[in-house]
């Protein structure tokens, strides 16, 4: 097997049951390869985030084995901080740390995980602040920010790892209208640039424009996945049918 | 503007009652104090702080004396033979040309201020109190730390430690930790009295340390793993800075009880500020001026104290 044949991350039925009985997962298959933007659509609570926790290990699934990069993430002694360091992920609720400038979010796990040294880390901080249009915000905290800019200061900062694949969350679902836009384009140019992406929208013209491959999602399963014109224009699932006809 | 004018006058009123009670309420005592006859010494209270009697100088051996000319040295000659030594520095010479003095006894005095008992009873509890709270922050932040691990082992200690301690009063930890574990270990009544408070206040600011941290949203916790960090990575460089920073004003009242918890060491072989004043009383019989006094002392001290946590919090704010 050759090295781009192997997916970045790869999930093989998986099943997420929580303490109280709730299935979050249930035998979800995925694999993510080299420059795929793959995005994920389905109602609320069918365990859209619950995937993506497990796709980066950040949640342990309950059955079925996941892959990062090549390793089975269950295997002992596999260290899960090395292999999350390569995926990056944003948060619907951008999780900024509140007593760092935003310069500082974006140092601060380049420096402590991968140990390089703040002069470099610092160099290309700031070019990811600037190509996020956030170039004068340097020195803010994030309160000082608004929603979109924390966002785009939060995708910078996942980005500053140097991730080999990006997850992302509902990236604009807390954001006011006006700001969808901003945070679309910053995803837009990144995809454009040939990041392997994974994301969980509801922002269906960027889905249609941006994905190589969209998965709809119901009720913890992968109920149906196909690239955009068919998955839209002409999609052979009932439920599909009516989900989209609803967000019309 | 003339409602801003409206309450502006409402609060003026409102200190000059209070100001009102205050005094009457002090004078009511003072009235009382008449009843009982209490003869007021309030000009006694500086000399317990500071004592301008000077430095005694005594005998190093037995000799005799002989005074020189200047009235500020003399010679000692020792009895059992051997060199002849002088002695430096009087302002005031206590003996006479010929005296036979042995060693010990007072030649004069050297003048001078030096610190009267409650100064050296409020140093004393100034630095129990200071170190103490060093170790009371250095074990409550390991007990807060270890009730949030993941180790079930050091959540179910950490846990026994918080119940134990505030489960039972601190006189009787003092009792123990100076009676028991302090004969045990043969340690002096200042280290029974530091690891008393220390272990006392540590399970306080253990709690206060733990809230702090569970009041951090888990997507903080969750943003630094998901960046690669380690469990501790992210406690010691998101989730702890923040928890710290948001519980400062508890932790400040829990240093300012230690300060006032440190009275109790005063029941073991410690002159802290209370035992001072306690002393003080039995050798003058003027306990009201003295614990007045020493309650002012404590009220500088705490006052001091969340002067500084207010200030730093300010500055803290202005990041
Ligand atoms: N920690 C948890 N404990 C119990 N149930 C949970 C937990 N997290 C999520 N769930 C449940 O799992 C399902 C999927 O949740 P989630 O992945 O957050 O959905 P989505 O992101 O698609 O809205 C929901 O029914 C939710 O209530
Ligand atoms: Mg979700």
């Amino acid at each position: 097997m050759n090295e781009s044949a192997t997916p970045l991350i790869e999930v093989r039925g998986v099943e997420k049951r929580f303490g109280n009985g709730t299935r979050g997962l249930d035998a979800v298959s995925l694999s993510i390869r080299r420059g795929e933007v793959i995005c994920i659509i389905g109602p609320s609570g069918c365990g859209k985030s619950t995937l993506l926790r497990a796709l980066n290990a950040l949640a342990p699934v309950t059955a079925g084995e996941v892959w990062i990069e090549g390793v089975c993430v269950h295997r002992r002694g596999v260290d899960l901080d090395r292999l999350r360091a390569k995926v990056g992920m944003v948060f619907q609720q951008f999780n900024l740390f509140p007593h760092l400038t935003a310069l500082e979010n974006l140092m601060l796990a380049p420096m402590k995980v991968l140990r390089q040294a703040p002069s470099i880390v610092r160099t290309r901080a700031l070019d990811l602040l600037e190509q996020v249009g956030l170039a004068d915000k340097a020195h803010s905290r994030p309160a000082q920010l608004s929603g979109g800019q924390q966002q785009r200061v939060a995708i910078a900062r996942a980005l500053c790892m140097q991730p080999d694949v990006m997850l992302f969350d509902e990236p604009t679902s807390a954001l006011d209208p006006e700001m969808v836009g901003e945070v679309l384009e910053v995803m837009r140019a990144l995809a454009a640039n040939g990041m392997t992406m994974c994301v969980v929208t509801h922002e269906m013209a960027f889905a249609r424009a941006v994905a190589t491959r969209v998965v709809f999602m119901e009720a913890g399963r992968i109920v149906y996945e196909a690239a955009p014109p068919s998955f839209f224009d002409a999609p052979a699932n009932e439920r599909l049918r009516e989900f989209l006809s609803e967000r019309r | 503007m003339t409602g801003e004018g409206d309450g502006d006058r409402r609060t003026w009123i409102g200190h000059v009652v209070a100001a009102i009670v205050v005094l009457g309420i002090g004078a009511s005592l003072y009235f009382a104090s008449l009843q009982v006859h209490y003869e007021w010494r309030w000009e006694r209270v500086p000399g317990y702080l500071v004592s301008t009697g000077g430095r005694e100088i005594v005998a190093p051996f037995d000799g005799t004396v002989v005074l020189a000319p200047d009235g500020r040295s003399l010679t000692l000659t020792p009895l059992l033979g051997g060199e002849t030594v002088r002695v430096e520095g009087f302002d005031r010479v206590e003996i006479s040309d010929g005296d036979i003095v042995f060693s010990g006894n007072t030649l004069g005095r050297e003048a001078g201020w030096s610190a009267g008992p409650l100064a050296l009873g409020l140093w004393m509890t100034l630095k129990i109190s200071m170190v103490s709270l060093v170790f009371a922050l250095v074990l409550g932040l390991g007990a807060g730390l270890a009730r949030v691990s993941s180790s079930v082992a050091a959540r179910d200690l950490a846990a026994l430690y918080v119940e134990l301690i505030r489960g039972t009063p601190l006189l009787v930890q003092i009792f123990i930790m100076y009676f028991f574990i302090g004969t045990v270990l043969s340690l002096s009544a200042f280290a029974a009295g530091v690891a008393a408070l220390a272990v006392f206040t540590g399970a306080y600011v253990a709690e206060i340390v733990r809230g702090g941290i569970e009041a951090i949203p888990r997507g903080q916790g969750e943003a630094a793993r998901s960046l690669g960090m380690s469990a501790w990575q992210s406690m010691r460089h998101v989730v702890l800075p923040q928890a710290l920073r948001n519980s400062s004003p508890a932790l400040a009242g829990q240093f300012i009880n230690l300060i006032k918890d440190s009275s109790l060491v005063s029941i073991m072989a410690l002159t802290d500020l209370t035992k001072a004043g306690r002393e003080v009383v039995s050798s003058t019989f003027s306990p009201f001026e003295v614990w007045f006094c020493v309650a002012l002392l404590y009220l500088l001290l705490t006052g001091s104290l969340s002067w500084v946590v207010r200030r730093m919090e300010r500055r803290l704010a202005h990041e």
